[in-house]
């Protein structure tokens, strides 16, 4: 793979050509906020907006969302200039009013000088939960798990994820990988006895023989039987009796 | 492969069929585009194929009746037009087809009364290209629009159709590739990237497969320059996308149309299909070793499917959403393959380019945007309708000497060019010179040539108000800024024109519109800011007035105006006091009336009706 030079803030750094800046900067210590792109899935990143930063290559400067932007010999970033500062804290801004009970953004938005938005937070009707309809979870169902139980929904300020018609899904499997990719923890997903709920429909768990602790849902298990090829007996035991 | 199969094949073929066309005798020219066929024009067909069979003239070789595309005069139609003498004929109902076979036809006189009178100068005039509308045009793009019928290949080749095929396909790809270059020819679909260009980093892309997409997905409210081309002239469409095909190696194009232009997809199916048979599509063509098919894909409506990497989305059957155009799609574009995408119109000039060579094309059109621009020019102007003129004429000459001014002698308050994301021109700029660059420097863009005029009756908040909800709805939602920045701007809009605007608001919005600038994932997001930044640019007064006084200068925000009589012009005719919805005009016969304020809903009825002025908003 082909090595490249580039700088960040100022500091020099080497990476493989394509591989983007968030990651480059991550592995070099330097801090970018960023929310709705996950290294493990490839299609995720530049829905939310927060990872911008200044991009100066060939005499010309653009802002760019870090997560997916690749690398080249020459290319200049900085992640703290007062331009990108002012746009983050505006994306932070519209989306605290969105989504007030998301941890994550108030933390965010706190950190670049936000307690309270000066629009309307959403509620009633447009009470949205801790959603920021990023679409990580929909990429994480149909690119890592192969799925597809979910999609994004309407378009506009109306877009969520969601199952077909907001029925419970014949396909879903009830993983749950959804819910563990969500950003701000807004996919709701309850364990209960042998039961987990999510996406509005039950799964039996399947108990683990050795500690009986119910760990996975007997439709997952049939479904890595199914693709993988795999003997069903593996399942018995849970991965901490294994 | 098809009919012709070498290139001296065509110009036989063009003999053969030309020596069957006598140009003296008469032809009626029907026009079929869509808006003249909302305005009865397919009975007007029907009634000329009915006198004339009656009459016992002989159709087809001796008298042609056609059925063309859009002439483009569309406020007018349906229109006739009488060849070969030239004449026009405008808003033609089916009774007068009698007369104009009678007069026109067998005789040689003409229907005065069904002529082009200038609303300014009460002047009639019988010629088609004397009208002021057409006059100052120069087309290029349209030119033979209005003038073939679109679902006749025959037509096409007649004008010299598919003659830049074989010219380019004898050249070698590269040189064709640098004649686009020399010419100048800047993508008409919004960007104005440099379309040779374009052409030639797609030629040099790795990759094996590459595709050739032509976007005629126009979404712009009042915006149907691709579709009358479509429509009316779908091979010029279909030549130039074989053109580029050939330039940059690829086998396989698409045309993205949307399906509620069921006219366009049918008129170039029907292109498409002729011109497989005839042998310019297909394998081998034209006895060549290049090969080149074209599909249509039928998109549903979405604006955003005019976004170039949202358009392949769709065509791949996925949702139509931009992805980050980092990597660019002449790289790697539908199915991941290096994609020259181009619009309805930059296609449509590559064959006329290709003929007459790049040197001819730069002729026209400014320093740095060449050629001409087709505009759809509609809203408060006299003369509405599709115009197509070189770039660097002045708006002024396109709304006035084209357009014939503002209606009812109101005065011309802006323009807003480029579609919903493009801004709004006050009247201190009407001088200036239309290209891409200067209407960039202008705060708004020439997008896809939406031209809407406004007179002094608008209100420019409300216009903002207007374009950021056509946004909102059409946003696809991927990106924050986009989704929630253009909600708010709406919101806050809103509070402005119902009266709970508030100091800070204006600065909140310029603060809204920057996030968006900088900060959007795609090319709409990112000039979605244009409407609102231009009016407070130009307009700021007004938002002003709204905030401060609450006042809606221009007498639209029905939240900010009041209604009432002037006792002195009001005659007591009583019309205003019958029409009221809200029953709240009284007043005796024959003496001044007064208005309710507090049951007034602010309809306008009453002004509408009242003969004497009387009634005034404040």
């Amino acid at each position: 793979m082909e090595k490249i030079k580039f700088t960040i803030d100022g500091k020099e750094v080497e990476a493989l050509k394509d591989q983007n800046v968030l990651e480059v900067a991550q592995e070099n210590g330097i801090y970018i906020p960023n929310l709705c792109s996950n290294p493990e899935v490839k299609s995720s990143g530049g829905s939310c907006r927060v990872c911008l930063v200044e991009a100066h290559q060939n005499g010309r400067m653009r802002l760019v969302t870090s997560c997916n932007y690749p690398v080249r010999e020459g290319l200049e970033i900085k992640t703290e200039t007062p331009l990108v500062k002012r746009i983050r804290r505006g994306i932070l801004e519209l989306m605290l009013a969105r989504v007030p009970d998301a941890e994550v953004v108030v933390e965010l938005a706190r950190e670049n000088g936000i307690e309270e938005p000066r629009f309307k937070k959403d509620e009633g009707e447009n009470y949205r939960y801790k959603c920021i309809a990023c679409g990580l979870c929909v990429q994480v169902c149909e690119e890592v798990v192969g799925v597809s139980a979910i999609a994004m929904l309407n378009r506009s300020y109306d877009k969520k994820p969601g199952t077909p018609y907001m029925k419970p899904s014949e396909v879903c499997i009830g993983c749950g990988a959804c819910a563990y990719a969500c950003p701000t923890g807004a996919i709701s997903i309850k364990d209960e006895g042998d039961t987990r709920k999510i996406w509005g429909k039950e799964f039996k768990m399947h108990t683990c023989s050795v500690c009986g602790k119910p760990y996975i849902p007997e439709a997952q298990i049939d479904w890595i039987v199914k693709t993988t090829g795999k003997d069903r007996s593996f399942f018995d035991k849970c991965p901490d009796c294994r | 492969m098809g009919a012709i199969s070498s290139f001296n094949d065509l110009d036989r073929y063009r003999e053969e069929i030309s020596s069957s066309i006598r140009e003296d005798i008469p032809r009626v020219l029907i026009c079929f585009g869509t808006g003249c066929q909302a305005n009865g024009s397919v009975k007007v067909a029907e009634e000329f194929e009915r006198v004339i069979k009656d009459k016992g003239l002989k159709i087809g070789v001796d008298l042609g009746v056609k059925t063309t595309g859009c002439h483009g005069y569309c406020e007018n139609g349906p229109l006739v037009a009488i060849k070969p003498k030239d004449i026009l004929y405008l808003r033609v109902k089916p009774k007068d087809v009698a007369e104009i076979v009678e007069k026109s036809i067998e005789g040689n006189e003409i229907v005065e009364r069904l002529l082009y009178k200038d609303v300014n100068t009460k002047q009639v005039i019988a010629e088609y290209q004397s009208i002021p509308f057409y006059k100052h045009q120069q087309r290029i793009a349209l030119r033979n629009i209005g003038e073939i019928d679109p679902t006749s290949i025959d037509d096409y080749i007649l004008r010299d159709g598919y003659t830049a095929l074989v010219k380019a396909l004898k050249m070698d790809p590269e040189d064709v590739i640098s004649e686009i270059e020399k010419s100048g020819l800047r993508g008409r679909g919004g960007g104005g990237f440099p379309a040779g260009r374009k052409w030639r980093s797609c030629r040099n892309a790795d990759g094996d497969v590459r595709y050739v997409i032509c976007n005629g997905d126009e979404g712009d409210p009042g915006a149907f320059m691709d579709r009358s081309t479509m429509e009316g002239d779908p091979h010029s469409i279909i030549e130039g996308m074989i053109i580029g095909a050939y330039a940059i190696g690829s086998n396989q194009g698409y045309i993205y149309v949307r399906d509620e232009y069921p006219l366009a997809i049918k008129n170039l199916q029907s292109a498409i299909d002729s011109a497989r048979e005839m042998g310019f599509l297909g394998n081998n063509i034209l006895g060549t070793d290049f090969s080149f098919n074209i599909k249509i894909s039928r998109g549903g409506g979405a604006f955003v499917c005019g976004e170039s990497s949202a358009l392949m989305r769709s065509i791949e059957g996925k949702v139509g959403e931009p992805r980050a155009k980092y990597i660019r799609s002449v790289e790697r574009g539908l199915y991941d393959k290096p994609t020259v995408l181009n619009n309805v119109e930059t296609w449509a000039n590559v064959p006329v380019i290709i003929k007459n060579g790049a040197e001819w094309y730069s002729h026209f059109g400014t320093e740095n945007s060449k050629g001409t621009k087709v505009f759809s020019l509609v809203g408060k102007v006299n003369n509405t309708g599709l115009v197509e003129v070189p770039m660097g004429i002045t708006l002024r000459e396109l709304i006035y000497d084209i357009g014939g001014g503002i209606p009812k002698g109101k005065k011309f308050k802006a323009v807003q060019t480029g579609g919903p994301s493009g801004g709004c021109i006050p009247e201190s700029l009407l001088d200036l010179q239309i290209d891409f660059d200067s209407l960039t420097d202008a705060g708004s863009m020439m997008g896809s040539g939406g031209m809407i005029v406004m007179d002094e009756d608008t209100c420019m908040v409300d216009v903002a108000k207007y374009f950021i909800s056509f946004l909102v709805e059409e946003s696809c939602g991927k990106c924050t800024p986009c989704r929630e920045g253009l909600r708010r701007m709406l919101e806050i809009l809103t509070n402005i024109t119902e009266g709970r605007g508030k100091e800070g608001d204006i600065e909140l919005l310029e603060e809204l519109c920057d996030v968006l600038k900088w900060g959007a994932l795609c090319g709409l997001g990112t000039s979605a800011a244009n409407p609102v930044l231009t009016t407070i640019r130009y307009f700021r007064d007004e938002y002003e007035a709204h905030i401060r006084d609450k006042k809606c200068p221009a007498g639209v925000c029905q939240a900010l105006i009041t209604y009432r009589i002037d006792p002195d012009k009001c005659t007591g005719c009583m019309v205003c006091a019958r029409k009221c919805p809200q029953q709240c005009i009284s007043g005796e016969k024959r003496k001044p009336h007064t208005i309710d304020t507090e049951k007034c809903i602010r309809c306008g009825i009453c002004r509408e009706v009242c003969p004497f002025d009387a009634v005034i908003v404040e």
